[in-house]
C-alpha cells in the first residue's frame, strides 16, 4: 500500500512546492491590491519559454538560469505598469478583466513566437537526474523543490519582517490609502511586490519545466489556477497559508492522478474507474468548499465591511 | 409625460432589425454557400447570445461570473444527447453500445432542454456561490466550469456523454436549408434560423431588463446596501439573474453544437470564457446592442478580415515583416488591450441603440435652455 | 396611549472589543416623530444599521408593531468579550431579519452618506422602490403582463417624484443632481416602498439654515399625509427641536437622557455632552 502511494506522495511534494513559489505571487499581488492577476500564470509559463530561446541561441545554462529569473521579474514589472497602474482609481472589475486581457495577450504572443508547437525544455544537468528513492525512481528535482522553497519562503518572509520595503508592504497590505497618506511610496512597493511574485514564478517554471519537460502557450493556464487557489486555501494574502495550501493541493492532486492504481492494487477495486479525471476537477470542488465554508482560507484574517 | 418614453426611437430599432435579417436572407440565397461571410454570421449570432447573456449577469447586475464556457457545455451535450437520430447512435457511441439514450427529441426541445439543464445546474452551484464577494465568485464559477468540463469527459458517464469521445451526426444549421425530393437545396435558412433564435433569445433578455426585475438586478449592480434596504431580496434576485443567464449561456451551448457540428467537452476551456468577456468588454459592459455589434465584429475579425495577417503578404517585391501564423491573434490582443486601457466604456458604453436617438434629443433640449 | 410601532430592548452592538451601542433601550409610539442625537461616533447609525438588519446586535431585541425582527445574545468567541449587561436575558431568542424583509414589513430608510443608484435617473431610483410590492412573477414581467401594475407603480413614483418637488429632474441621473436634492430622493426612494416607519439618517445634512426649516415642515408633512411614525438622527438641534415629539440622547453609545424638546435643553448630561464640559 505505501509503497503505491510513495511515488505519488514524492511527486505531489515536488509538484506542490512548485505551486508555492508561483501562489507567493498571488498572495503578495492580492495582499496588496486586491486583485486576482490572472496574468501570473502566463508568467510562468512565458519563463519557460525564455530559457528555452535563450538555451537555443547558445547562451550556457549557468548565465541563462539567472538571466531568464531577472527577465521573468522584467516581466512582471512591466505587466504591471502598462496594464495595472493606468487602472489604479478604476473599479476593480476593471482591473480584473485587464488582467484577463493580459492573460490572453502573453497566450497569444507566445503562440505567434512558437507556432503554437511544444518546445522542448532544456535539460538542466544535476537537478534532472534520475535518482532511486525507496520504490520511486524520479528525478533529483523532485527532492530539491521542497527543500528550495523552503528556503525562499524563510528569505522571503525575513525580507518582509526585516527590511525597510518590507514594511512598507506590510502597511500597504493593511490599509493601502492611509499607507499612501503616511509618504509611502505606494508605486515602489507595489513594483517590487510584482518583481518579486514573478521572480519567484521564474524559479518556480525552472523547477516544474524541468520536470514536465515541455513548454507550450496554455502551460500556464492551469499551474496559475491550481497556485491561485493553494493560495485562497491557505487564506488570501497569507504567505505561509500559500506555501501550506500548494502542498496540500500538490499532493492531493497527485495522489487523485495515482488513486486508481492505489485502489486497484490494494484490491478495493477491480477494475479502474478513471478516477485520474478529476485530479483538476479536485482543486476546484476544494476552492469552492473552502469558499464556503471559510472564506478566509486557513490563516487568513477576515475583515468586516463598512456600511 | 415623462415616465412614458418616445416610441419613435424603438421603431427605427425594429425597422433596422428587419432590414438586417432581411438583408441577411437575401444574401444567403444569392452568394455561394461557402462564402466566409456565413460562417461569421452563424458564429457571431452564436456568440451574440453568449455575450448577452454574460452581459446581463456581470453588466446588469454586477455578479462577476466566469462559469460561461461550463454552463454552454453543459447546453452543448443536452443538446446532442437528445437530438442525435437513434439510427446512427451506434456509430456515434461505438465504445458504449450506442449510449444510454436511445430515442430523440425535436430540435426545438431540445435546445430548450439545454437551457433548462444549463439553468439547473446554475440553481445548484449559486446556492453557495453567489454569497461571495466578487473576485471570490468569479474564481468560483471559473472553477466550477472546470469541474463540468472533468464530468462530462469522465468514461463512466461515458453511455450518457460518450466520455472523452466527441459527439457528432446531429442536426446542425445546414440542416434548417428546406431541400426538394432530390436533396438540391430550394431555401437557404441555415444563417437566417441561428439569426431567429438568437433574436428570440436576445429580445426576451432585453425585456427582462425593462422589466421591473431589470431594474432591480441594476439596482443591486449600483449598491447592494441601497438595494436590500429598498426590500430586494438579494439572494433571491441574484440566483434568478444566474439562471436566466445560465438558460441563454445554454442555448448559446447548443447553437455552438449546431455551428461546430461536434461537442467536445475538452473545447470548453476557460479560454473560451475569456473571449466571451472581452467581447462584452469591448461592446461595453450593460449594453446589449454593443455585446451584439462587438461579437459579429470579434467574430469577423478573427475568422475574416483579419487573417491576412496570418498569412505571408507583398507589397511588389516586398514581403511584409512579422506576417505568419499567429500574428492575427497577437494584433487582435493588442487591439483588445487599447480597448480594456484607454476606451474602457467600449463601443457602446451602457447605451442601447434605442437610446441613441433620444440622448441627442436630450442634449438638443439643453442647449436650447 | 397609543400603539408601540418599534421598541429596542437592551441593545448593545459589539464590534470585536469595541461598544458601539451600550444597552440602548427606547421605544417609539405610533404618529410620532422621534429624534436621536449625541455627537459623532456616539452609535446612531450603528443603532439604525441593527434596526434595519444590516448589523446583527451582539445582544438585545428590536420589535416592530410588537413583532420581533431582531433578537440575539453573545455567543461564541463574544461571549468572553462581551462588555454589556444581561448576557443571558435573551437566550433561547435568535432571529435575524434580512434588510429586504425588514423593509418589506414597513420599515424604509434613508442613508447618512447618500446611497442612491447612480446609473439610474430619479424618476427610476423611485420605481424600484415599488419593486418590492409587486405582484408579477419574473415571467409576468418580462412579457410585460403586468402593465397595469407598471403603469400604477409609474404614476405612484412620479406623484412621490412630485411630493418631494423634484418632478421637474424626474429624468436627470440621479448622482448628478445637487446634493440636497440627492437627500430628498433618498425620502421619495424610501417612501415608495410605503412604510408605516421611515428611519432618516442625518437628511439635513449639508442643507443651509432656510433648506433646514423647510425640510422640518416637509417632515411633518409627509408624516401626516402618509400616516408615518418618524424616527431621525440628526445634528441641526433647530430642525430637532423644532420637529420631535421626544428626544433620545446617547454618547458613547449609552443614553444619557430621554425627554421632550424642553427637557432636553434643560439637561445638564446632555448640556456636558455636546459642550465637551465634562470636567471633573
Amino acid at each position: 500500500m505505501w509503497d503505491t502511494i510513495f511515488p505519488y506522495l514524492l511527486s505531489g511534494i515536488s509538484v506542490g512546492g512548485q505551486y508555492a513559489l508561483i501562489a507567493i505571487g498571488y498572495t503578495m499581488v492580492y495582499g496588496i491590491l486586491r486583485l486576482i492577476n490572472f496574468a501570473h500564470g502566463d508568467v510562468f509559463m512565458v519563463a519557460g519559454i525564455m530559457m528555452v530561446y535563450i538555451v537555443a541561441a547558445g547562451v550556457p545554462l549557468w548565465v541563462a538560469i539567472p538571466l531568464v529569473l531577472i527577465l521573468t521579474a522584467l516581466v512582471g514589472f512591466l505587466i504591471e505598469r502598462v496594464a495595472y497602474k493606468p487602472l489604479r482609481s478604476a473599479p476593480r472589475m476593471s482591473v480584473m478583466i485587464s488582467a484577463i486581457g493580459v492573460s490572453y495577450t502573453l497566450q497569444n504572443l507566445v503562440l505567434y513566437i512558437t507556432g503554437g508547437l511544444n518546445k522542448q525544455y532544456p535539460t538542466i544537468p544535476w537537478i534532472s537526474e534520475t535518482i532511486v528513492l525507496g520504490t520511486a525512481k524520479t528525478k533529483l528535482v523532485t527532492v530539491i523543490t521542497p527543500v528550495l522553497v523552503i528556503v525562499l519562503v524563510v528569505a522571503l518572509v525575513m525580507l518582509i519582517n526585516k527590511t525597510k520595503i518590507g514594511m512598507a508592504m506590510r502597511a500597504v497590505s493593511k490599509d493601502f490609502e492611509t499607507s499612501q497618506l503616511m509618504g509611502i511610496k505606494i508605486n515602489q512597493v507595489i513594483s517590487a511586490t510584482f518583481v518579486i511574485g514573478s521572480f519567484l514564478a521564474g524559479v518556480g517554471s525552472v523547477l516544474y519545466f524541468t520536470n514536465y519537460t515541455t513548454v507550450i502557450q496554455t502551460s500556464g493556464a492551469m499551474p496559475g489556477l491550481k497556485a491561485f487557489v493553494a493560495a485562497v486555501f491557505g487564506g488570501i494574502g497569507s504567505i505561509p497559508g500559500a506555501v501550506i495550501g500548494a502542498f496540500i493541493i500538490g499532493i492531493m492532486e497527485n495522489i487523485i492522478k495515482g488513486l486508481d492504481v492505489i485502489l486497484f492494487k490494494s484490491g478495493l477495486i477491480d477494475k479502474p474507474v478513471g478516477l485520474a479525471t478529476f485530479s483538476d476537477a479536485f482543486t476546484f470542488a476544494l476552492l469552492i468548499i473552502i469558499l464556503v465554508v471559510k472564506p478566509t482560507g486557513l490563516f487568513g484574517e477576515s475583515a468586516a465591511d463598512k456600511v | 409625460m415623462k415616465s412614458k418614453q418616445s416610441k419613435r426611437p424603438f421603431i427605427i430599432t425594429w425597422v433596422v432589425v428587419a432590414v438586417i435579417y432581411l438583408a441577411v436572407f437575401i444574401a444567403e440565397q444569392k452568394l455561394p454557400a461557402t462564402s466566409m461571410l456565413f460562417t461569421v454570421l452563424k458564429k457571431g449570432a452564436t456568440y451574440a447570445l453568449v455575450a448577452v447573456s454574460m452581459n446581463l449577469l456581470n453588466g446588469f447586475t454586477g455578479i462577476f461570473s466566469l462559469g460561461q464556457a461550463g454552463f454552454m457545455l453543459v447546453g452543448a451535450y443536452v443538446y446532442g444527447i437528445f437530438t442525435i437520430p437513434v439510427e446512427l447512435r451506434a456509430q456515434v457511441y461505438q465504445y458504449y453500445d450506442g449510449g444510454l439514450v436511445q430515442f430523440t427529441v425535436p430540435v426545438v426541445l431540445a435546445m430548450i432542454m439545454a437551457g433548462l439543464a444549463a439553468a439547473f445546474f446554475a440553481f445548484l452551484i449559486g446556492l453557495p456561490v453567489l454569497r461571495l464577494k466578487s473576485d471570490y465568485l468569479a474564481i468560483a464559477t471559473l472553477g466550477f466550469a472546470e469541474i463540468v468540463r472533468a464530468i462530462f469527459q469522465w468514461n463512466n458517464l461515458g453511455p450518457l456523454t460518450n466520455g472523452s469521445n466527441m459527439l457528432r451526426l446531429f442536426p446542425n444549421f445546414n440542416d434548417f436549408n428546406l431541400r426538394d425530393a432530390d436533396g438540391n437545396v430550394t431555401v437557404y435558412l441555415s444563417t437566417l434560423i441561428p439569426f431567429i433564435i438568437s433574436g428570440v433569445c436576445i429580445f426576451l433578455i432585453v425585456l427582462l431588463i425593462r422589466s421591473n426585475y431589470g431594474r432591480a438586478f441594476k439596482a443591486i449592480r449600483d449598491d447592494e446596501v441601497a438595494a436590500e434596504a429598498m426590500g430586494i431580496n438579494l439572494a433571491h434576485h441574484k440566483q434568478l439573474a444566474f439562471c436566466i443567464s445560465s438558460f441563454f449561456a445554454g442555448v448559446g451551448g447548443a447553437m455552438l453544437a449546431m455551428y461546430q457540428t461536434t461537442v467536445q467537452a475538452k473545447s470548453f476551456t476557460t479560454a473560451m470564457t475569456y473571449e466571451i468577456l472581452l467581447i462584452v468588454v469591448i461592446g461595453g459592459i450593460g449594453s446589449v446592442t454593443g455585446s451584439v455589434i462587438s461579437s459579429f465584429l470579434f467574430v469577423a475579425c478573427s475568422e475574416w478580415w483579419l487573417r491576412f495577417l496570418d498569412e505571408k503578404q507583398m507589397i511588389g517585391d516586398f514581403e511584409v515583416p512579422f506576417l505568419r501564423n499567429g500574428f492575427r491573434l497577437v494584433v487582435f490582443s493588442v487591439i483588445i488591450m487599447i480597448v480594456v486601457l484607454f476606451f474602457r466604456r467600449g463601443i457602446m458604453g451602457d447605451k442601447e441603440l434605442w437610446d441613441l436617438g433620444s440622448g441627442a434629443k436630450k442634449q438638443e433640449r439643453r442647449a436650447a435652455k | 396611549m397609543s400603539k408601540n410601532v418599534l421598541r429596542l430592548e437592551n441593545i448593545t452592538m459589539q464590534f470585536g472589543g469595541v461598544v458601539a451601542i451600550n444597552d440602548l433601550s427606547m421605544r417609539i409610539d405610533e404618529g410620532e416623530i422621534v429624534a436621536l442625537i449625541g455627537p459623532n461616533g456616539a452609535g446612531k447609525t450603528t443603532a439604525f444599521n441593527c434596526i434595519t438588519g444590516v448589523y446583527e446586535p451582539t445582544n438585545g431585541a428590536v420589535y416592530f408593531h410588537d413583532k420581533v425582527i431582531a433578537a440575539a445574545h453573545p455567543t461564541g468567541k463574544m461571549k468572553r468579550m462581551y462588555a454589556g449587561n444581561d448576557p443571558e436575558k435573551f437566550k433561547g431568542m435568535h432571529v435575524q431579519m434580512t434588510p429586504d424583509k425588514i423593509t418589506h414589513m414597513g420599515i424604509a430608510r434613508t442613508f447618512q452618506n447618500i446611497r442612491l443608484f447612480k446609473s439610474q435617473t430619479a424618476f427610476e431610483n423611485v420605481l424600484i422602490g415599488t419593486h418590492l410590492r409587486r405582484t408579477s412573477n419574473v415571467f409576468s414581467a418580462t412579457f410585460h403582463l403586468n402593465d397595469k401594475e407598471e403603469n400604477r407603480n409609474r404614476e405612484k413614483a412620479m406623484e412621490l417624484l412630485d411630493i418631494v418637488g423634484l418632478a421637474d429632474v424626474a429624468e436627470e441621473k440621479a448622482t448628478s443632481l445637487p446634493y440636497g436634492k440627492q437627500r430628498r430622493l433618498e425620502i421619495a426612494r424610501a417612501l415608495a416602498t410605503e412604510p408605516t416607519l421611515l428611519l432618516l439618517d442625518e437628511p439635513a445634512a449639508g442643507m443651509n439654515p432656510q433648506e433646514t426649516i423647510e425640510l422640518g415642515q416637509f417632515i411633518q408633512q409627509i408624516k401626516n399625509d402618509f400616516n408615518l411614525t418618524v424616527f431621525v438622527i440628526e445634528h441641526h438641534m433647530d430642525l430637532v427641536m423644532g420637529i420631535s415629539d421626544r428626544i433620545y440622547v446617547i454618547e458613547f453609545g449609552k443614553q444619557i437622557a430621554e425627554g421632550t424638546p424642553e427637557e432636553i435643553q434643560n439637561n445638564q448630561a446632555v448640556i456636558d455632552a455636546y459642550l465637551g464640559g465634562n470636567d471633573e
